[in-house]
């Protein structure tokens, strides 16, 4: 009876309406199901009576009753057992055996908008099930792709509390990023409502819940999908209830974060010593601080990243109720997450709530849901107030707190001191919330015309709305004041709605042509609201509600946007003597992101697979129990742009002349299209030795081409891309063409399998070449910062000059070695301001014109990494089981960005000890002219740090290879070790289901990078790989349970 | 049969949506497409090119700093980019220079999408006059922004049609006096099309003709040997005349109150920059940064550059000419009731520092809204007062001196509003120093020192070759020069002219050629 009450509503109501119908002289079966191989009974198993909603399920003993007459069919299934049919005979006692499943043959894919049994996929698809995404314990489930999906490259872009994670499949093919899409049971989840620093859209999705992630990779897979899916689809299945009793398990786990590493900073006696070198003798020769007078009675300072780095707890709990019978299935689930950051001024709280629901409601119709609705509250204050980067650049001369209890600060008011904030004081008194609501849903309803034809119409929505209030009070750090608080106050509205609905048919032929038709349509909206409000002069700081500020202070904006679009589609499968797999895709996608004349595109692709061993010549061979071969190619197009690019807009600013005036804003491009992407991938899976060995190996080819770029033009065209006040936004043009090729590989190995111990290993590999073909013109260039994106090489290589041996340290270096140049002209030898002197860097003179120029700077290696791999592990002996996951980045550089001031005398920031090795001037004779050229050497000529000069004439900190470190890292991601309970003692308990497990996330990694974390992600691929006071990803250790209760 | 209904209800879906379902325009902002339809959509385009984002990083970079430090009339420390204007090793990568470049382009571009889309949007509905009016004030700001490129460059690329630019981006230098002649061109358009008069900050034709006076005369010296061109110059003398004469206006009484909020585009402003208050960074006027002290700042905290008068500017000043001395810095002492005047005024205790633009508190200019970054100051960039000198300028022309009556009446109504004796003749070197004193603090003495290098480059060097390009302190009375900011590379002719920005000559190598003809 504990089903019917646990049953939703919807489901009793449904489930009488339609079981009116019952035949008459049906007779009372009693019947047993038990496991084929030892005869056991299995308990939970559903008997149904075939084409009636009526059915059973076995007892504990695996006993059922059931009414039926001779003749009737009962189908017994139970998740883990192939699916039997038994006949009713004269008998009223049945006994019915089934068999376990053994092999991953019936394995079930997504192949957008349907399913396939991974044997018939004829497209590049990659799958990872829930269960290996938990080990990992992610906090959001992009996070656990790293390493586990071959082709895919996932890198964290904050380490924060539920930090975001930029993710490629196979390279970046567009400028402006090239994230996949992603579909959540059926919802496109759009762009999200997202407000805050750091915040990763994705962050509502429980990994828990998640059922399977399948990546469709090659235009095959993802042409269905259209003109969202050139960089590929991640779908996301979650898990739904099951024709089994109602099964109530509890996950949790809880545990304590750390910081990995920190960064060697100099400590007090090491900056007062520093200082005191640099203000004296060959120094400066001002600015002495006569409190460093004597640096061996010194303390040692305050240690910023030891205030501001903390150990902090994590936890996650987990409800989840489900079950079904034939006729309703249902899955409820609750889940409470919370994470404080390791850095001050961060933590994370998702509360989130999933209903699903599947109800048979007649022969002829399906109907059922997917809901979700997420809580997210966020303290994003650590990465908005860059508090990391601040904690690694305050001195140790300052306190964290003075005696008095008052924040500590610069108080030296004559020195060559930085007003630095204190950075624990901001981690801990500004405030910046970032709150979302999220609901995802989908309704369906799928209509059976014939056993063989139907229609599936779905409306799904994700919706979200977030806020972000944010506070800076007035305060006083020593001499560093804000006199003026201030605070803000955004709110967003996103909305993304699709409609759609596609037919299906299904038969096979002769039991030899199996055919498989789709023709559907699809209408998305997808519209955001914001509003802002600001105000400063508050009362207190403890008044921080918009409304208290000063209202003639007060500011405000607002904005909206909307773009729709409208696709049908349609694809062929067809399948010959199960041996040759045919698959043809063709969608028209229509956006409103383009001119009325530029709407419409098609995409297309066509796949062949070969089951190579259904063919007779392979049948005899016993050590290949699958072999395909798989080819594809297609056209698809992206509309990866922003709205609007079609034309100018003005906007509204103001003006001492008329109050308000029409400003133009960009540059509008009428003619903007598509970017169209050729792709073509072979690929060979396999399983071999009984089903021990398991790979799946790709090579593709994909060219995009008419790359939407937001055209970067000579600074004399007043334009500019990102922020740039007064300049207009540079238009949007189809210029570039962009090619990814490389190879995905995956292998799983049952290595050991004995009766008490097993061992498995899965290796990914993933190789992408990225190569930019065309721009704009020849010789055109993307310049950032640190980067140049040229034809020929990767999109955003670091560029800059090449340190040549060290620094100047010798006369001859003055006499051989090339000067920087100002107006073509050297710059002048000399100790005095405005020229170059002893200690100063000697860049590499590549052009040999024997002067250092712009014409000297050259590519300094690419931020994207060569090869990405994971390689996992798994043990089991008897009830514990060990898990080991190693992930890698092979091959990229990172631009080490704090090293800048950090070891750089000139600056009066907090300095890293390799500072210490700054270039040693001393006089040849100790008696004569300091600024004689004859009389100096430098005694550490090879360093690369600077000497002690008031002058940067030679421009030393110059983007070079000097911040420019490789990024390759091996990181072990994952060790746990888990036990499960024996049955016979937690049944006593009533539990079905006991592990407990110890898990340590990030345990280590060996890297030769400086910094604190070498794994730099990045949504927009021309500033990749730069770390300015990262995030670093903290290291876990967590202690939890699953537990499992039946009945 | 249900499902026969069901299956219709779908087909009829899956048809698709109405063919509108696609037409998404903007919602937050006006599309270029359907606006510039009324004059007074027109004059709402052109009231943004007068001020704001455009400008913003003009004004906070470059007014001063090219304008008074690198021709020696100011110094400011802690600055590297400004330090290389001062000691003239201003490199491809100084950020002052760049922001010039960038700035003068991005006034540009926004001057030639609203001249553009008023040629080809703007209904026939609005009168030919008004529409021509609309586009005399952008040709008159683009005019000046050429002007500035011609003086700080020569040979810089001319763009008319930014959308050009995505099909070939990559252009040539064109000839420095192909540069000025299109400023002339855009300056003629706007004094022909302007009106005599419109609401205050607006452009007017006496605006229009005073640049023109001063681009003729600028011009005049170009490619020059001792002499210049006598056309050119009887251009200068002829619109500078015109203004004098036929526009009506006069000098204000007092030196003083141009530099007040108060009289914010009084009648002597021809051409100032329309700021408002409260705008985000890189969106106002900027120059309090140069403010001194906490209590006369808007937002009560100081900016953040110290600059201050060079020796050799501050002996400039005679005895007499104290009245724009103290309007234009503070030496110790000074008392300036009207900064913060709810305090009861401000003394100023330091050596020397800078006055022109500091403007007080909030209260002090009656503008809550005012932050550090945004002042309400609009201050000019043209002034009758320029025009009067650039008028004797004209007259004296390719002479020694002048006793020219006229030239003598208005070069003696700036001296004598100054309190000042009016000046028996007139030659070049009294004419520049009188520029010098008029003008300091309004980004004017460079420009003049490069007119002159044109026709007289030894003369233009030594001049910068004579100054003390430092500043001071002042103790008891005593004048002690203050340590350089930096060795002072000796000047030479290629001082006169800036480099072009490194990053763009690597996006476009073709700025190394050769500049080419234009017309």
């Amino acid at each position: 009876m504990i089903r019917l009450r646990i049953l939703p509503l919807l489901g009793i109501l449904l489930g009488f309406l339609s079981s009116i119908n019952l035949s008459a002289q049906s007779i009372k079966i009693t019947g047993s199901v038990i496991n084929k191989s030892n005869s056991s009974p299995i308990p939970g198993a559903t008997v149904t009576l075939k084409n009636t909603s009526r059915f059973a399920i076995t007892d504990a003993a695996g006993k059922f009753t059931i009414d039926a007459s001779t003749g009737n069919t009962l189908v017994i299934t139970i998740i883990g057992y192939q699916k039997r049919e038994v006949v009713v005979n004269k008998s009223s006692s049945i006994e019915v055996a089934l068999t376990e499943n053994i092999s991953q043959l019936e394995d079930v894919v997504v192949i957008g908008y349907g399913k396939a049994k991974r044997k018939d996929v004829t497209g590049a698809i990659s799958s990872v099930s829930g269960d290996e995404i938990r080990k990992t314990q992610p906090v959001t489930f992009d996070q656990a792709l790293q390493g586990k999906v071959p082709g895919l490259v996932a890198q964290q872009i904050s380490g924060q509390p539920g930090g975001a994670v930029s993710v490629q499949v196979r390279g970046l093919s567009s400028f402006g990023g090239s994230s996949p899409m992603y579909v959540i049971d059926g919802i496109i989840i759009g762009s999200t409502a997202t407000l805050g620093a750091g915040v990763n859209p994705l962050a509502g999705i429980n990994p828990s819940e998640i059922e399977s992630i399948d990546v469709l990779k090659d235009a095959s897979a993802t042409a269905i999908y259209g003109s969202q899916a050139t960089n590929g689809v991640i779908v996301i299945t979650t898990k739904r209830g099951q024709v089994a009793p109602p099964s109530i398990t509890y996950d949790m786990y809880t545990g304590y974060q750390q910081i990995p590493k920190r960064l060697p900073v100099m400590n007090l006696r090491e900056y007062a010593t520093f200082i005191n070198d640099r203000n004296t003798g060959l120094g400066w020769g001002f600015d002495t601080r006569p409190e460093f007078a004597n640096p061996k009675y010194l303390g040692n300072g305050t240690d910023w990243q030891k205030e501001l780095f903390r150990n902090a707890p994590m936890s996650n709990h987990t409800l989840t109720i489900s079950g079904g019978d034939p006729r309703t299935q249902y899955l409820l689930s609750g889940s409470y997450f919370n994470q404080e950051g390791i850095a001050l001024g961060s933590n994370f709280r998702r509360m989130s709530l999933r209903l699903n629901l599947d109800n048979k409601t007649t022969n002829w119709l399906k109907i059922g849901t997917s809901l979700q609705l997420v809580n997210i509250k966020e303290n994003v204050n650590s990465t908005s107030s860059n508090v990391i980067n601040t904690a690694l650049s305050q001195t140790p001369d300052i306190a964290v707190k003075n005696e008095d209890g008052s924040w500590g600060g610069a108080y030296n008011p004559n020195g060559w001191v930085n007003s630095t904030v204190n950075p624990y004081a901001i981690a801990l008194i500004n405030k910046d919330e970032a709150k979302r609501n999220q609901l995802f849903g989908n309704l369906y309803a799928e209509i059976a015309f014939t056993k063989d034809l139907t229609l599936r119409n779905e409306a799904t929505g994700s919706f979200s709305m977030a806020t972000e209030d944010r506070f800076n009070p007035s305060y006083t750090f020593g001499l560093v004041k804000n006199n003026l608080n201030s605070g803000s106050y955004n709110s967003s509205q996103n909305s993304f709605t699709t409609l759609r609905n596609f037919l299906t048919y299904a038969h096979l032929f002769k039991n030899k042509y199996n055919v498989n038709v789709l023709l559907g349509h699809e209408a998305q909206l997808s519209t955001n609201e914001s509003s802002s409000a600001g105000r400063s002069n508050f009362p207190s700081n403890n008044v921080q509600v918009i409304s208290s500020g000063d209202p003639t202070t007060a500011t405000n904006a607002g904005s909206k946007g909307q773009s729709a679009q409208e696709s049908y589609f349609g694809r062929i499968n067809f399948g010959l003597d199960d041996k040759y797999l045919f698959t043809a895709n063709v969608r028209a996608d229509g956006s409103s992101k383009f001119a009325a004349d530029n709407r419409w595109v098609t995409t297309y692709s066509g796949a062949f697979a070969w089951k190579l061993n259904n063919e007779e010549f392979l049948k005899q061979v016993a050590a290949i129990n699958e072999l395909k071969l798989r080819l594809g190619y297609g056209l698809t197009n992206n509309q990866g742009i922003r709205d609007y690019a079609y034309t100018s807009t003005l906007a509204t600013v103001a003006t001492g002349l008329t109050g308000i005036a029409q400003l133009t804003q960009n540059v509008g491009n009428p003619y903007v299209q598509w970017e169209k992407t050729k792709y073509a991938n072979i690929g060979l899976d396999g399983t071999l030795f009984s089903w021990r060995i398991n790979f799946s190996v790709d090579f593709y080819n994909r060219k995009t081409d008419g790359l939407v770029l937001q055209i970067p033009l000579p600074l004399y065209s007043g334009t500019s891309i990102g922020y740039s006040p007064g300049s207009l936004d540079a238009p949007y043009v189809n210029v570039g063409t962009v090619n990814n090729k490389g190879f995905d590989f995956r292998i799983s190995s049952t290595n050991i399998k004995s009766k008490h111990f097993t061992w498995k290993t899965d290796l990914t590999v993933s190789r992408n070449i990225n190569e930019v073909l065309k721009l704009n013109t020849d010789g055109a260039s993307l310049d950032k910062q640190y980067s140049k994106t040229v034809v020929g090489r990767s999109i955003g290589e670091f560029y800059g000059y090449v340190i040549d041996g060290g620094v100047f340290a010798t006369r001859e270096d003055f006499k051989t070695h090339a000067l920087p140049t100002k107006n073509g002209v050297p710059l002048p030898v000399g100790a005095a301001g405005g020229s170059i002197w002893y200690g100063d860097l000697k860049f590499k003179d590549f052009n040999g014109d024997g002067v250092i120029d712009e014409h000297d700077q050259t590519f300094l290696g690419s931020p994207i990494p060569k090869y990405q791999l994971g390689v996992n592990n798994t043990f089991s002996y008897k009830n514990f089981d060990l898990n080991i996951f190693f992930a890698a980045n092979v091959g990229n550089k990172v631009y080490n960005q704090l090293r800048i001031n950090g070891e750089y005398p000139g600056t009066s920031y907090g300095y890293l000890r390799t500072l210490m090795d700054y270039a040693k001037l001393t006089l040849i004779d100790p008696k004569g002219s300091a600024t004689d050229i004859d009389n100096i050497k430098v005694t550490n000529p090879e360093t690369r740090i600077v000497g002690i000069r008031n002058d940067n004439t030679n421009d030393n900190n110059r983007n070079s290879d000097k911040f420019v470190e490789s990024g390759t890292f091996l990181r072990c991601k994952n060790i746990s070790l888990g036990y499960t309970l024996p049955e016979s003692l937690v049944s006593k308990a009533s539990i079905k289901y006991l592990r407990v497990y110890f898990n340590v996330s990030n345990a280590f990694i060996i890297t030769n990078y400086k910094g604190m974390d070498p794994e730099i992600g990045s949504w927009d691929p021309l500033t990749a790989g730069v770390d300015g006071g990262y995030y670093p990803q903290p290291r876990v250790f967590t202690i939890g349970a699953n537990i499992k209760l039946t009945k | 049969m249900d499902k026969i209904i069901v299956f219709l209800l779908m087909v009829m879906v899956m048809t698709g949506c109405s063919k509108s379902f696609l037409d998404r325009p903007p919602l937050s902002q006006i599309s270029a497409d359907n606006f510039y339809q009324s004059t007074g959509d027109l004059r709402l385009a052109t009231a943004a090119l007068y001020a704001g984002s455009p400008w913003a990083d003009w004004n906070y970079n470059c007014f001063l700093p090219v304008g008074d430090v690198l021709s020696g009339n100011m110094a400011v420390g802690y600055w590297g980019d400004a330090v290389q204007l001062n000691t003239f090793t201003v490199t491809g990568l100084n950020g002052i220079m760049i922001a010039n470049w960038k700035s003068m382009y991005k006034i540009i571009a926004h001057c030639n999408v609203t001249i553009n889309a008023i040629q080809q949007k703007a209904p026939d509905s609005i009168a030919a006059k008004n529409k021509n009016a609309a586009i005399a004030e952008a040709r008159f700001i683009r005019g000046f922004a050429y002007y500035n490129l011609a003086v700080q460059w020569g040979a810089v690329p001319i763009i008319e049609d930014n959308s050009k630019l995505i099909i070939s981006p990559l252009i040539n230098r064109i000839k420095t006096e192909d540069v000025y002649k299109f400023a002339i061109n855009d300056l003629t358009f706007a004094a022909g099309h302007l009106p005599a008069a419109d609401v205050a900050g607006r452009v007017t034709t006496w605006s229009a003709q005073g640049m023109l006076a001063k681009v003729y005369l600028t011009a005049a010296g170009l490619n020059r040997q001792g002499s210049r061109n006598q056309q050119f110059l009887d251009s200068a003398a002829k619109y500078a005349g015109s203004v004098c004469k036929n526009s009506g206006l006069t000098l204000s009484a007092n030196y003083a109150d141009l530099f007040k909020t108060q009289f914010n585009d009084n009648p002597e402003s021809l051409f100032a920059l329309q700021w408002a208050p409260g705008g985000s960074w890189l969106e106002g006027n900027m120059l309090q940064i140069y403010s001194t002290n906490a209590e006369i700042s808007a937002n009560g905290s100081a900016g953040w550059f110290g600059i201050g008068p060079t020796v050799d500017m501050y002996k400039l000043y005679a005895t007499r000419d104290s009245i724009r001395r103290k309007a234009t810095f503070m030496i110790n002492g000074d008392y300036y009731p009207e900064l913060n005047a709810a305090g009861g005024g401000f003394k100023f205790t330091g050596s020397c520092a800078l006055k022109k633009h500091v403007i007080g508190t909030s209260k002090d200019n009656n503008a809550p809204t005012m932050t550090q970054t945004t002042s309400t100051e609009h201050n000019a960039l043209l002034r009758l007062a320029d025009v009067y000198l650039l008028y004797a300028e004209a007259k004296l022309g390719n002479n020694g001196s002048t006793s020219d009556a006229d030239a003598l009446l208005y070069f003696n109504k700036v001296r004598t509003r100054a309190g000042m004796l009016p000046a028996p003749k007139i030659d070049a070197d009294s004419l520049l120093i009188e520029r010098r004193i008029e003008l300091a603090g309004e980004g004017q003495y460079w420009t003049d020192l490069v007119r002159l290098s044109y026709y007289n480059p030894a003369r233009a060097i030594s001049k910068l070759k004579g100054e003390t390009r430092v500043t001071f302190t002042i103790s008891g009375g005593i004048l002690t020069p203050a340590s350089p900011y930096g060795v002072i590379t000796p000047p030479t002719i290629q001082s006169f002219t800036f480099p072009i920005p490194s990053s763009e000559v690597t996006a476009n190598p073709k700025l190394q050629e050769p500049p080419v003809s234009y017309y």
